[in-house]
């Protein structure tokens, strides 16, 4: 997903150099919209940090179409440049904490496997 | 005046470069993050995530060396910075994959291992239950044939006393069991020899102590009349209980279990006075002695 921005990055310099024709950043907002409801998909709420990030985001996302209304495209692109970041890290940790999750099932299930095959042990 | 306004002039666009100068914290902390990213696991792991990453601090990088500590450069800042952790978690969710693999593929082969001990250990025992079962159906096979034996032996026995009845008397006395066998039924007037009808009613009593109580001790008792030299009856007797005593050994009975006496005329069993009661007297008795 974070491949997908390096255009972006290539282009801003030249967007930056000719500010006063900024297009309407619906690609980057429909990115960044994307990128927040996957991170909730996958249980950003539930885990405080990711749920920070996810919240950062979606805050920015409103800013950005404030400043979209506002006609002030330029600034909602970047916004949305903060925002798309925030909620791929937010997708990033829950899916982490998920991982952790999983490990640490595993690691019980095998001390009671372990436990349950030893000799003598009580079943 | 004008003097100094030119150095004021000067001092406010110095203070303008050193102003620009600023790194900003966002752009600071993105080179902080992305650092110990490329330092860490990220590095290994997740490299594709971590190119983005540098680009993007490539990106805040040219920002602030064109426009300085600007709103866009600490926007870039920013998104560097958060795309320098998301390198960083997707590494460490790759290591935790990796770790849980590694648990799970470790409880499987103990669980394969317990599996084929267990496996082993139920063929053991399976093979340790045949075994028995094939020691009892031995033992079974062997009781139902010896139970059949002695049934056998048992009628033999029946049959053999029933035939023993038709030329001898059976009594129960205090010393044991007494099959007594007439004199003249066995031997010649005078003769130690048995007679050959002797031996057909002999053979019968050889199965009937030889069936019925295979430990049981035996003496063979020789009587005679009172007539005649009391030491030829007694030599006598002694003879022809020495000589049914012989042909019982011939016929299976252990010789270890049986021995022979004579007593002569001493002990009468009808009047020597009469023919008949000295008929009597003249007999052999086989007292059988069960084992103690």
């Amino acid at each position: 997903m974070l491949t997908k921005l390096a255009p972006l990055f290539a282009a801003l310099p030249l967007a930056l150099a000719c500010a006063h024709s900024w297009p309407e950043p619906k690609q980057p907002m429909a990115e960044a919209e994307s990128a927040s409801r996957s991170a909730r998909e996958v249980g950003a709420d539930t885990q405080p940090a990711a749920k920070l990030r996810v919240t950062l985001a979606d805050e920015q996302i409103a800013e950005a179409k404030a400043a979209i209304a506002k006609g002030d495209n330029e600034r909602a692109t970047y916004l949305l440049v903060r925002a798309r970041a925030d909620a791929e890290l937010a997708l990033a940790l829950a899916h982490e904490q998920n991982a952790l999750n999983d490990k640490q099932k595993a690691v019980e299930k095998s001390a009671t496997t372990r436990a349950a095959n030893t000799p003598g042990a009580k079943p | 005046m004008k003097s100094i306004s030119t150095l004021g002039l000067i001092l406010a666009v110095a203070s303008v470069g050193c102003g620009s100068a600023v790194v900003p914290k966002e752009l600071a902390s993105a080179r902080t993050v992305y650092d110990r990213a490329a330092t860490g696991p990220a590095a290994s792991l997740n490299p594709t995530d971590l190119h983005t990453a540098k680009e993007s601090l490539d990106a805040a990088e040219r920002s602030f060396k064109e426009e300085g500590d600007s709103q866009v450069t600490r926007d870039l800042g920013y998104a560097a910075e958060r795309n320098a952790e998301t390198a960083e978690s997707r590494a460490r969710t790759l290591q935790a994959a990796a770790e849980t693999e590694r648990v799970i593929g470790q409880m499987h082969a103990t669980t394969e291992a317990q599996g084929k001990l267990t496996t082993a250990e139920l063929a053991n025992a399976n093979r340790q239950i045949a075994s028995k079962d094939e020691a009892l159906m031995a033992q079974g096979v062997a009781l139902n044939a010896e139970t059949q034996r002695r049934q056998e032996a048992e009628k033999r026995a029946a049959q053999a006393a029933a035939d023993i009845a038709k030329f001898a008397s059976i009594k129960q006395e205090t010393r044991g069991m007494v099959i007594t066998l007439s004199g003249s039924v066995l031997f010649t007037s005078g003769k130690a020899e048995l007679l050959p009808a002797a031996q057909l009613k002999l053979n019968d009593v050889a199965v009937a102590l030889t069936e019925q109580d295979p430990e049981a001790t035996m003496v063979v008792e020789g009587h005679t009349d009172s007539q005649g030299a009391a030491a030829f009856n007694q030599d006598l007797s002694q003879r022809r209980a020495q000589s049914v005593r012989d042909y019982l050994v011939s016929r299976g009975i252990a010789a270890d279990r049986i021995t022979a006496k004579g007593f002569g005329p001493d002990r009468t069993i009808g009047d020597n006075a009469t023919p008949e009661g000295r008929a009597n007297n003249r007999r052999v008795e086989i007292v059988v002695t069960p084992k103690a």
